[in-house]
């Protein structure tokens, strides 16, 4: 039987985003939760399920924001998927609900990135691509950017108006945290190089904050606060997939693996891509968000560049989409980001960057390296 | 203050045979006997009957892909800034991470044919690493 509309978001509650050096990740996730709980309309022992990433970038511990909130859950599960975690949480979520393990479940993420620093792994005991220089995924992404310039003519401009349609997203978004920073396409075009060819813009902010969403059965949702956002379907794919005789093939620096994930969430769904009116992908760096457009077939591959460069991400175009500013411009919550703002604009939450009369949203995740295997996930909201 | 130094590669009992010979400026990769070849320690997943050794492989191949850091991500890089990163793949087919080295970073490019050259670092490491071919 299809889970198609079972589910749905009923709470939201996000803290401040930035430098926050004077909260703890569990003092954030703690705030997140009393925030989405409040959103809700529900009571601490209304939820009994619980699912969060640990670890990366100075997470929440455990069961503390449980603690702190008097949330009795009885499923605590803790995932580790980078960031295609928020997918994954969706998934595992509306499986537990399924199988009865749990009935009203919170989605969790909190990072204290900033002031751990804590991102670049410390190889204390060997580490071979350190020994070359290779540090992070920042590497990866602008390997990627290079095999797109070669083989399809990507320039920066195109990288550039990726950084830029975003921004302006966030520039009308007060909790944004580049609110305020304004760019134009020489300030993208002059701007610091950090591993080239991407320049500072190319690159997801860096920032403490926490996200706690909160997931339902489609009947309780509606009796709740906020009208219900229905889970309509999602879809895992892995590039491991694609390696076969071919053990090279696990790098895919010529673009991410997604087809699997967008024929299973779509296939739930019962709809096509020319459905989703609004879209927020994984942008951990401008060219994954290019990567994916390509990949779950919204232009033909190597038309990225080009579909950006003429406004289709912007309200109006083909695909408005990382409504928010997302990770390159509002806030870095691993998928979280992506994640809550699908909700937020199928609620029509969205504020100034409200897509009008939008009522399908695609959100996407990325785990994992280009030059190892990834994880691509998806799923797919309605209002 | 203490002298920051450059991160060395994590040799353990699987890949030791891929670092010795690299200390005698040898390239192996890990083959099967079906003809796969892998740049770490796997189970064949191209054959049903893997018969895993090392092989030498030629050294030559191209770049397949390239960046440049402009910013250093651990202090012992910082005096090599700007400096590369690439991805070399070798004739035989698998894919390294390595430096490009005895050529200027903006005379890189995909497809660049390089050769191995070993850098030793210490008594027990040495890195191999690509220039371009003369």
């Amino acid at each position: 039987m299809s889970i198609r509309d079972k589910y749905a978001f009923a709470g939201v509650g996000l803290t401040q985003l930035g430098r926050l050096p004077e909260m703890t990740p569990d003092e954030l996730a703690t705030r997140a939760i009393k925030l989405a709980l409040e959103d809700a309309g529900l009571r601490p022992d209304d939820v009994d399920g619980y699912i969060y990433q640990g670890g990366i970038g100075g997470g929440s511990s455990d069961t503390v924001p449980l603690q702190m909130t008097g949330v009795p859950a009885a499923m605590v599960w803790q995932v580790t998927s980078l960031g295609s975690y928020a997918n994954v949480a969706v998934a595992m979520a509306i499986g537990a609900m399924e199988s009865g393990l749990c009935n009203t479940c919170i989605l969790l993420h909190a990072s204290s990135a900033t002031s751990r620093r804590s991102i670049v792994p410390a190889g204390a005991v060997g580490n071979t691509p350190g020994a070359y220089g290779w540090y992070g995924p920042g590497t990866t992404a602008a390997c990627m950017a290079r095999r797109f310039m070669h083989l399809y003519g990507l320039t920066r401009e195109q990288l550039g108006a990726v950084a830029l349609t975003l921004r302006e997203y966030a520039n009308k978004r007060p909790e944004a945290i580049m609110h305020d920073r304004r760019i134009t396409m020489d300030d993208y075009l002059n701007a610091r190089m950090v591993i080239e060819p991407l320049c500072l813009y190319d690159f997801c902010l860096v920032n403490d904050g926490a996200v706690a969403l909160i997931i339902t059965s489609a009947e309780r949702a509606r009796n709740l606060r906020k009208p219900p956002v229905y889970v309509m379907g999602y879809g895992m794919d892995h590039s491991l997939r694609k390696v076969g005789k071919s053990p090279e093939a696990i790098h895919h620096f010529d673009g991410f693996v997604t087809e699997k994930a967008a024929q299973q969430a779509f296939g739930m769904a019962g709809i096509t891509i020319k459905d989703i009116d609004v879209a927020e992908f994984y942008d951990a760096f401008t060219i994954f968000l290019l990567s994916q457009i390509e990949s779950y077939g919204f232009c033909g591959r190597g038309e990225g560049g080009a579909f950006v460069a003429a406004g289709n991400l912007k309200p109006g175009g083909q695909l408005p989409a990382n409504t928010s500013g997302t990770s390159l411009s509002w806030g870095y919550l691993m998928g979280f980001t992506q994640l809550t703002e699908g909700i937020r604009q199928m609620r029509g939450e969205g504020g100034e960057c409200q897509i009008k009369d939008a009522e399908i949203c695609l959100v996407t995740g990325l785990g994992g390296m280009v030059d190892n295997g990834s994880a691509a996930n998806c799923c797919i909201l309605r209002r | 203050m203490p002298e920051i130094h450059k991160e060395l590669p994590a040799i353990n009992a699987s890949n030791r045979p891929y670092w010795e010979a690299a200390r005698r400026h040898e390239l192996v990769m890990y083959g099967c006997c079906c003809g796969a070849l892998y740049s770490h320690v796997t189970e064949c997943t191209a054959c049903g009957k893997p018969d895993m050794k090392w092989v030498r492989v030629s050294g030559r191949g191209e770049v397949f892909t390239f960046c440049v850091y402009r910013q250093a991500f651990h202090p012992a890089w910082k005096n090599d800034i700007p400096y590369n990163i690439a991805y070399v793949k070798l004739d035989e087919g698998p894919i390294l991470i390595s430096n490009i080295v005895g050529c200027d970073n903006k005379d890189i490019y995909i497809g660049m044919p390089v050769e191995v050259v070993f850098e030793d670092i210490t008594d027990e490491v040495t890195l191999p690493k690509f220039r371009p071919v003369r």
